[in-house]
């Protein structure tokens, strides 16, 4: 039985992301070459911000020459190998990395450096600036606000209120969960990117979740918070390891669509949301819920040793602690 | 109303087999949440519906294949069965001795989003109605941008440029603009043009308004920035916009020339009334299977293993209300709810057939789109108990983005079946009161799952009620096998297959027989007094009061002879007062006999309580 898409964790996998530079019409211009590996700290995109994106590039180093101005360049964010160059001047980088698929989120693509944070209650700790910052736990308004003012470039926490959320980002969220111009949609957004592993509400993160975290803290990191409906787009964070651990090892797990017993799996919807366990039975015939409806139903058992009986397609593949 | 059917909606077949050689026959359905799979068989020879899987649509990354959650599905059905049907990732076809494989393949797609399509040119409201009524049984959404040249001169005022001064003309003096105005108005165009990322232009209009030829050309230069504009955006530099032209029929070869190396340019009839809708709609649902369904990743494996063109679940549906309406001499609606897409289609015993599909609107993914368009209070108004805008909002996020999760309390299947109610509202608001007036549904077909699979009969028979608002006498039908949407593709390679499975079990839920009476229903006082004769000579009388629902009992496979005493100002069709006998006997079904005096329009308690104990008790009268 297939698993419905969802949040999930894959620790190791082979990637390839387009790098590009969204939501503005400046002309981007490859600073890199196809086959060339390149450091996820390395520039890779330059922007032409005296140029529209029609020009051409002869025409745009022409008149940057005649009027220089400072360059605006985007880090590559990946280890990888650049394997195309597109029209439209992005670089298209493959490589081995841990992908994090959230449940929601906003905001265009960026790389940052990882890094772990709790509240402390005495005393905030600062937000360093340009940081990817990994709250294990719900986020608020404050916060959000605290972070952007303070520079951090992008956010991964658990979940957050709708309400917080629509009031950091100005807008209504069904406007930008259907818009059709997501480039564009995004580009309003304040500048910081934000990814919610668990989604609206007050859900923890998972403890697999915040451990594959903090094993990359200080990693350098590529977070998108584009979360489209209407094209199937969901926020992700793509984490290049480091050059050892994808030379040496390297065992990546072929992405396995079905549940079986022994899976681990988050449930993302109903009565238990939140709640994680792993499959202990799946049912042959279809089991009827408190709602009256009827489905294909596993029962979970939970950390604490109980059993939870949840329709299949209200649950997340979630990796082993 | 059009009283023309439509030709030729989406491809044909290209093959029908004769069905004496179709054993077992594959029908799959990918829908934007759900791809269902069901088998057709002989059973002591009629087609019957074997056996179903469902799994979810892998269109999206990583899977980008459709073909995948076919598979899926067919591996339930594997299972159910004990048949083997799939071998190295590729169907077995034909079916073999041994019973492995299937004969014939078909299939249907809505899922890939709706076509959006521009409507350009000398775009009047009458034009853009127009146009938007050509493709609404398509799953297409159209966008009127008036050509600059026709907006100044027809709708002067509707520009006006920051901090001007200027202020709306007085009608004595009329406006003209600007080229700083027409300047700003271009450039908000190609903006706007740039936002929506259209699959198709529609050109229309006759050249005849005071800018004459200029908004065709204006048209024309839209669409040339267009995909100079969207194909540097692509990841691949390039931008398709086929043009449909259906504009003044002199200057097509104009139009031609001008798009030559830009954009395909299709000639159809020049949209003026109704009379165009039909050539205007195969030529948008020709575009609609090239620039959305062709282009779902694995469509071309699925055309392989098809035994005709795969096609959109509209136009699917509606051959068989069509065929449905004529075959059984009554009028009939369909009512679909899917995830992202209502659809809701009328088809009259003469011909007549309102389409209407309402992409963006569903209990899925398409949550938000209902609540963004009625509101929090019209959804509320369905629920015995009060909830907040912020738990509804939240819950709606929730379950868009788990469009697939199932709801596992009570709390969260009734709001989700209000949802459903607005849906079908929203779609029937669509249609003009004009056409919606000339249009009562003897029988009311419905599916998608939050109908079919309702826990409750009731519940299906009181969405259906409350939405759709039914006056007169008029029959409840359940698809519970979710496969009427399908029925239509499975006809073009197989009739005979498609109407007995259709006979023998899609349409084999019958709630039951509605008596709505309408008019001024005395409050407190009996609205109507119901008598039956059961076909053992039993008889029942009843007497329903004005606001209330009541069942009478009348079983699947029972009948009666109904008469009808409504109160004098009450009407049951015949007009007010005017007592009523049926000519035959009603059927029965699996709610019963339903007696809904509640009025139209609907109308609640404007006390919160009231309203949740009236709701309360509309519900467990029907079995809700």
């Amino acid at each position: 039985m297939a698993y419905p898409p969802g949040g999930s964790v894959v620790t190791q996998i082979e990637v390839q992301r387009e790098r590009r530079f969204a939501g503005s019409q400046a002309r981007s211009i490859p600073l890199v070459y196809v086959g060339q590996h390149v450091q996820a700290d390395q520039p890779v995109i330059r922007l032409a911000t005296n140029a529209g994106a029609d020009q051409a590039v002869e025409a745009v180093e022409a008149a940057e020459a005649a009027a220089p101005v400072a360059p605006v360049v985007v880090p590559s964010g990946l280890r990888g190998e650049v394997i195309e160059t597109t029209s439209r001047g992005g670089v298209v980088i493959k490589t081995r990395a841990a992908l994090l698929t959230g449940s929601l989120g906003a905001g265009l693509q960026t790389a940052g450096v990882l890094s772990m944070w709790q509240p402390v209650h005495t005393r905030p700790l600062p937000l360093p600036p340009g940081a990817i910052l990994v709250i294990p736990g719900p986020v608020s308004f404050a916060l959000l606000r605290q972070a952007a003012a303070s520079g951090v470039v992008g956010i991964v926490a658990s979940s957050v209120e709708l309400r917080d959320l629509e009031g950091f980002l100005g807008l209504d969220i069904f406007d930008l969960l259907n818009c059709i111009d997501v480039d564009k949609a995004q580009s309003r957004l304040p500048s910081m990117t934000l990814l919610f592993t668990e989604g609206c509400g007050a859900l923890p993160m998972p403890d697999a979740t915040i451990k594959l975290l903090s094993r990359y803290q200080g990693s350098i990191a590529l977070i998108s918070g584009v979360t489209s409906l209407r094209y199937a787009l969901r926020p992700e964070l793509v984490i290049s390891p480091p050059d050892e651990e994808a030379r040496l090892n390297w065992h990546p797990q072929p992405l396995d669509d079905d549940l079986r017993p022994g899976f681990p799996v988050r449930v993302c919807c109903g009565t238990h949301v939140g709640v994680t366990g792993v499959i202990e039975h799946y049912f042959v015939h279809q089991q009827t819920f408190l709602s009256g409806v009827q489905g294909q139903a596993v029962r979970l058992r939970l950390a604490d040793g109980t059993s939870l009986i949840v329709p299949i397609m209200n649950c997340d593949v979630r990796p082993l602690a | 109303m059009q009283t023309e059917p439509y030709l030729g909606e989406g491809s044909g077949s290209t093959s029908s087999q004769n069905p004496v050689s179709a054993s077992s026959i594959l029908v799959a359905d990918c829908g934007s949440t759900f791809t269902k799979v069901s088998l057709l068989g002989l059973v002591e020879g009629q087609y019957r519906l074997i056996a179903r899987g469902v799994s979810p649509t892998t269109f999206a990354a990583p899977n980008e294949d459709v073909t995948r959650g076919i598979i899926q599905a067919i591996n339930e059905i594997e299972f159910i069965t004990g048949r083997r049907f799939v071998a190295d990732g590729q169907i077995v076809s034909p079916e073999d001795p041994a019973g492995d494989g299937v004969d014939l393949i078909v299939s249907t797609l809505s899922v890939g989003g709706p076509m959006r399509v521009v409507v350009l040119g000398a775009v009047s409201k009458e034009l853009e109605t127009l146009a938007a009524q050509a493709v609404s049984g398509l799953h297409a959404e159209t966008y009127a941008i008036p050509a600059p040249s026709y907006r100044a001169t027809m709708m002067p005022d509707a520009l006006s440029v920051v901090g001007s001064g200027r202020g709306p003309s007085s009608p004595s003096q009329p406006a003209t603009w600007t080229p700083e105005q027409f300047n700003t108005e271009w450039q908000r165009q190609i903006e706007r043009v740039r936002e929506l990322q259209p699959h198709a232009a529609l050109i229309v209009g006759l050249a005849d308004s005071p800018a004459g030829a200029t908004t065709l050309q204006e048209a024309c230069q839209l669409v040339i920035q267009a995909v100079k504009v969207l194909g540097q955006q692509a990841k691949d530099g390039q931008y398709q916009l086929p043009v449909l032209y259906a504009g003044a029929p002199q200057f097509v070869e104009a139009v031609r020339r001008m798009l030559n190396g830009y954009a395909e340019v299709t000639r159809v009839e020049t949209l003026l009334s109704q009379e165009q809708f039909a050539p205007v709609s195969m030529a948008a649902s020709a575009l609609y299977e090239r620039g959305v369904i062709q282009r779902v990743p694995g469509f071309e494996k699925l055309r392989s293993w098809s035994n005709a063109v795969p096609v959109g679940a509209a136009s699917s549906l509606s051959s068989l209300v069509r065929f449905l309406a004529q075959h059984y001499a009554m009028n009939v609606t369909a009512v679909d709810v899917g995830s992202n897409t209502t659809t809701l289609m009328m088809a009259g015993e003469r011909g007549e057939f309102i389409p209407l599909v309402k992409p963006g609107i569903g209990v899925g993914t398409g949550l938000g789109g209902i609540l963004q368009q009625v509101g929090m209070g019209r959804i509320a108004r369905w629920l015995p108990f009060s909830i907040s805008e912020d738990e509804l909002r939240q819950f709606s996020v929730t379950h868009m983005l788990h469009p697939q999760a199932l709801p596992t309390n009570l709390r969260e299947l009734q709001i989700l079946q209000a949802f459903a109610r607005e849906a079908i509202i929203l779609a029937r608001e669509t249609i003009s009161e004009e056409s919606l007036g000339q249009f009562e549904a003897d029988l009311v077909l419905a599916t998608g799952g939050v109908l079919s699979h309702a826990p409750k009969f009731g519940q299906a028979a009181l969405m259906l009620l409350d939405a759709l608002q039914p006056r007169g006498v008029t029959s409840l039908v359940l698809d519970r096998t979710m496969l009427i949407s399908q029925l239509g593709a499975v006809a073009t390679v197989a009739p005979i297959a498609a109407v007995q499975v259709n006979e023998n079990d899609a349409v084999m839920h019958r709630l039951g027989t509605c008596v709505v009476p309408f008019g001024e229903l005395p409050q407190g006082q009996t609205a109507i007094r119901v008598g039956v004769e059961y076909s053992n000579g039993r008889q029942v009388t009843a007497e329903v009061m004005a606001g209330s629902i009541e069942i009478i009992p009348l079983k699947l496979n029972e009948q009666a002879l109904l008469t009808l005493y409504p109160a004098p100002t009450v009407d049951v069709g015949l007009g007010p007062g005017e007592r009523a006998r049926a000519a035959e006997e009603i059927d029965g079904g699996l709610v019963g006999l339903i007696i809904d005096a509640r009025g139209r329009p609907l109308s609640f308690p404007s006390n919160e309580a009231e309203r949740q104990a009236r709701l309360l008790q509309w519900m467990q009268v029907i079995g809700a």
